[in-house]
């Protein structure tokens, strides 16, 4: 009973170990916050990039694609049976985006994307990223409204002249003026990477629209002929994509799958058109892995070391490794801080241990075994340990709880802002606070704390009761 | 009558460097139960390694120490913990009571020691209750939630004593009680241990250079050399 006792009191009385209480505090919250900041930008991640493909990607090797995509997706519903929920046929491309601001002109690389909206819609959150200049959700669809029609100069005139008396005149001007007006706002809608179509000043201030809705853009991109040549096209922007993810937001441009294959030269003389993905939607909790791997063993068959099945996650491999390894190595240096604090619990409880050694003789005489003068450093270690994680964990919870507001004082305090969120397009620091995260890193602080009191628990233990009780 | 406690031909030496430097050179003393003996002798003649071995703090390098005729010095580390809990009370020069306990706690100490966390939370009452006796006994019962830092040295070693008897032991080892009190406090102090040693009927080894102090114990003897002499008060 003695030793809880003696812990207790330690703790109270001994104000110099607080500078350890101290340390292991500031470890454990820092590696709490730090944890939960990473753990929810990466679950914000994996949302938006799961989000953006679908669970399951057949690609094909050549880039020209495939024709006989039908059979290939009865193939993939064959093997997948009621797992699989939806399919979309795709052709993705790289190619330039070019459009006109003001007298000027915008040319960015891009990855063109050949969808049929509504079924690209089913296999992902596809809709759920596709908004207008203010913010308010459109359509999956590549439909060029009338309004944005009527807003080009020939549209317009168009609308104007539609009151006016029929004749052969009006009908040579309509004539006229529809291949103008087409030839302004072509009748293929395209849906462009919001940060395509804006300018991002930064410094807080709100993005620039360079392109807006009904604005023509021109795509360059490779055509599959024999000799690589570049094919071109005119959409008319109908949406912008906005998922969060830079990468994405800043390539990706969604065009209709028939339009890109004809411009492509994709289309076969039976009228079929090539794709080069189908995007494929599962049901939920199926093991994706599994189920690749069977849809490759059917495809194999089908064309042998033609097509490769990927997982979401395998297509966003390298991104997701680098952030797993980040948040690892992150945490290695973190846990850094905590070894420190053990360090300063190991000369500390050297010191009390000097400072103890007459009590430590006196408790020998009064009949406490070896084990017992162990036990008491070791406890006050664990004491130490589970105080500075204890508050530690609290602190580190509150700071995450209000992450957001902390970051606006010390943005007022530094003068600028620390959590840009143009950049991530977050509005709040994400942030996911994992159970097993939190009871490994307190596990982890009472461990080193322990640990840092074994060589001073064992000197403490070792005394001799005499030497003990005539050191001075 | 058999004694109570026995010293056989007890020998320790110390190593200064390559140098040995022999302290006890085959000690033979006893005491009977209830007798309260002084041990007298120079600075540095062995009187407080001769307790400490007697007390089972010290092992010796030759000879035994006996208890109701059973050798004790020779019995595995655990048994003497538990001897030195519940055979012996020590009482100490410089009191040596524990700075972040209360007086009451330090009385408390060898029964804490001796008990679990739940032997003790089953027993708290009557251990705290015997402790605040004790301490009523050593006339400091108005003192149980005083810090040492806050009693005066009569007071803390009063408290001392109160501690050492707190184990119900029947052998009490006393290094100089009084060596650090003025002379009121340590003649007070001298008639508390006489009267417990009547009271209790308590075996007392009693370590002191102080002539005057050792003429109040029952018998005396004196250290030196090595080695124990009969002591007759009247003859120094």
């Amino acid at each position: 009973m003695y030793k809880y006792l003696l812990c207790w009191r330690y703790l109270r009385t001994r104000y110099i170990a607080l500078a350890s209480v101290i340390s292991v505090m500031l470890g454990v919250a820092t590696m709490i916050v730090v944890n939960s900041v990473m753990a929810g930008f990466s679950d914000k991640m994996r949302d938006r990039l799961h989000g953006v493909l679908a669970d399951l990607v057949v690609e094909s090797a050549s880039m020209d694609g495939f024709d006989n995509f039908e059979e290939v997706m009865a193939r993939v519903q064959a093997a997948g049976g009621d797992d699989v929920l939806a399919m979309a046929p795709t052709m993705e491309t790289p190619g330039i985006l070019k459009y006109r601001v003001g007298s000027g002109s915008m040319t960015r690389p891009v990855q063109i994307i050949g969808v049929r909206a509504a079924e690209r819609a089913r296999t992902g959150d596809f809709a759920e990223f596709l908004f207008d200049e203010k913010g308010a959700k459109v359509e999956p669809s590549f439909q060029v409204p009338e309004r944005l029609k009527e807003i080009s100069p020939a549209g317009a005139r168009l609308k104007e002249i539609e009151g006016e008396p029929e004749d052969a005149f009006k009908r040579a001007l309509q004539e006229q003026l529809e291949i103008q007006r087409r030839q302004q706002v072509p009748d293929q809608g395209a849906i462009i990477g919001y940060a395509l179509g804006t300018w991002h000043p930064g410094k807080g201030q709100p993005d620039v629209y360079l392109a807006h809705l009904g604005t023509k853009i021109s795509l360059a991109f490779p055509t599959s002929g024999k000799k690589p040549e570049a094919g071109f096209d005119e959409f008319t922007v109908v949406g912008f994509f906005k998922s969060g993810m830079s990468e994405y937001d800043s390539t990706h441009v969604y065009v209709p799958l028939e339009q890109l294959q004809k411009t492509r030269l994709l289309v076969g003389p039976d009228g079929k058109g090539a794709v080069n993905q189908i995007q494929i939607k599962v049901r939920p909790g199926t093991n994706l892995d599994r189920l690749a791997d069977r849809l490759q063993q059917a495809l194999e068959r089908l064309h042998p070391m033609f097509f490769k099945v990927w997982t979401w996650e395998q297509k966003q491999g390298p991104l997701l490794g680098a952030v797993a390894i980040e948040q690892s190595i992150l945490n290695i240096l973190l846990f850094m801080i905590i070894a420190v604090a053990g360090f300063g619990i190991l000369a500390i409880f050297s010191m009390i241990v000097v400072e103890k050694t007459r009590d430590i003789g006196v408790m020998k005489a009064l009949g406490a075994s070896t084990s017992g003068i162990r036990g008491i450093f070791l406890g006050y270690g664990l004491l130490l340990g589970a105080v500075g994680s204890g508050v530690g964990m609290i602190g580190g919870l509150l700071f995450v709880r209000y992450i957001n507001e902390i970051e606006k004082v010390l943005s007022v305090v530094i003068g600028r802002k620390v959590f840009d969120d143009s950049i991530y397009y977050f509005d709040k620091i994400p942030t996911l606070v994992e159970p097993h995260t939190l009871v490994a890193i307190v596990i982890g602080a009472l461990f080193i704390a322990v640990l840092a009191s074994v060589w001073p628990a064992q000197r403490a233990a070792r005394l001799h009761p005499v030497k003990a009780l005539r050191f001075e | 009558m058999a004694s109570h406690i026995a010293a056989v031909g007890l020998g320790k030496s110390y190593w200064k460097g390559p140098n040995e430097v022999p302290v006890l050179r085959g000690v033979d003393l006893e005491a009977e139960r209830g007798e309260m003996v002084a041990v007298v002798g120079a600075s540095g003649s062995g009187k407080s390694t001769l307790l400490h071995i007697l007390g089972l703090l010290d092992a010796p390098d030759a000879g035994t120490v006996l208890v109701d005729s059973q050798r004790i010095d020779n019995r595995p580390e655990r048994h003497r913990d538990s001897m030195r809990n519940r055979l012996f009370g020590f009482i100490f020069q410089f009191y040596h009571l524990l700075p972040e306990l209360t007086a009451l706690e330090n009385v408390m100490m060898p029964n804490l020691i001796r008990h679990g966390a739940w032997a003790y939370w089953k027993e708290r009452r009557r251990i705290r209750h015997e402790a605040a006796e004790l301490m009523q006994r050593v006339g400091l019962g108005h003192r149980l939630d005083h810090r040492p830092t806050e009693l005066s040295g009569g007071e803390m070693q009063r408290t001392a004593i109160a501690r050492a008897l707190a184990g119900r032991p029947s052998i009490l080892l006393a290094d100089e009680p009084t060596g650090n009190l003025d002379a009121a406090s340590g003649q007070g102090v001298l008639d508390l241990l006489r009267d417990l040693n009547r009271e209790r009927e308590l075996t007392m080894m009693l370590v002191t250079h102080d002539q005057h102090i050792a003429q109040q114990a029952d018998r005396g003897v004196r250290l030196a050399e090595g080695r124990i002499e009969d002591w007759v008060p009247a003859l120094l």
